[in-house]
């Protein structure tokens, strides 16, 4: 697996297309950052759920991204049910210093897409869209 | 612009990742998703069916090579330019996006 890493990392590290925004799905966890293979990213956007683990493994995400000296390191807040699940991530989030770019609530329509394999249909109405415009507008993209 | 997107197991960076890649194609960008986990369920989340799925040619240790550097330090560097990477390896999904996969685990035990 180390080969695929270095491609994946070499890859970035040689990127520079201005008019191309590359968005990568990092394995779960933290190995792709002390391997170093987010090193090259504009952004280390970390997806934290709200419960207890899930926040630890992202602020260890973060402190690793600010480590790589990854320019934009923010939390996204993501599939929270209720208003004190979000203000327990926030909560979390500001009392270790990290920026939350976006809240995605949980999305009933996701969780259907996502048992059925299939894509979610942007056009259908989801909050979780809208939230992840902001994620766009967020990064003036 | 490169964004990388991480989280722990289940946090939901695969939909995160598939539903930012569309989103910022339907506003005019030109978007590479990268499939950057060993195991890959990035084309399913953005609408790949399932027998293009398995044509995908994942990211390999090929499109690198060794060269010296001023130092005379080996190191590895890509062996063609990053546009010519996504021309071979990408997979087309729609308008302005393609999308990329890194290699993946075949065989249990294999390193």
């Amino acid at each position: 697996m180390c080969s695929a890493h270095a491609a994946v990392r070499h890859l970035l590290g040689e990127f520079h297309e201005p008019n191309v925004i590359a968005v990568i799905d990092m394995e779960a966890g933290l190995e792709h950052l002390s391997r170093g293979t987010d090193r090259n990213a504009d952004v280390l956007l970390v997806v934290a759920e709200p419960y207890f683990k899930a926040l630890e493994t992202a602020r260890r995400c973060v402190e690793l991204g600010r480590e790589l000296k990854i320019q934009r390191v923010a939390a996204l807040a993501n599939k929270f049910r209720s208003p004190s699940e979000l203000e327990a991530v926030r909560k979390y989030a500001g009392a270790h210093d990290i920026d939350v770019l976006a809240e995605i609530p949980y999305d009933e329509k996701i969780q259907r897409a996502d048992l059925a394999g299939s894509a979610l249909e942007l056009n259908e109405v989801s909050c979780a869209r809208a939230a992840t415009e902001k994620i766009a507008v967020a990064l003036g993209l | 612009m490169k964004i990388a997107v991480a989280g722990k197991g289940g946090s939901g960076k695969t939909t995160v990742v598939g539903m930012l890649a569309r989103l910022l194609t339907h506003r005019g960008h030109e978007v590479w998703a990268i499939d950057a986990d060993s195991n890959p369920n990035l084309a399913a989340t953005i609408g790949v069916p399932a027998e293009t799925r398995k044509k995908i040619t994942p990211l390999e240790a090929g499109i690198l090579k060794e060269t010296a550097n001023e130092k005379g330090q080996r190191t590895m560097r890509l062996a063609i330019p990053p546009r010519e990477v996504a021309q071979k390896f990408g997979l087309p999904v729609a308008d302005r996006l393609t999308l990329l996969l890194m290699g993946t685990v075949d065989h249990a035990g294999a390193g």
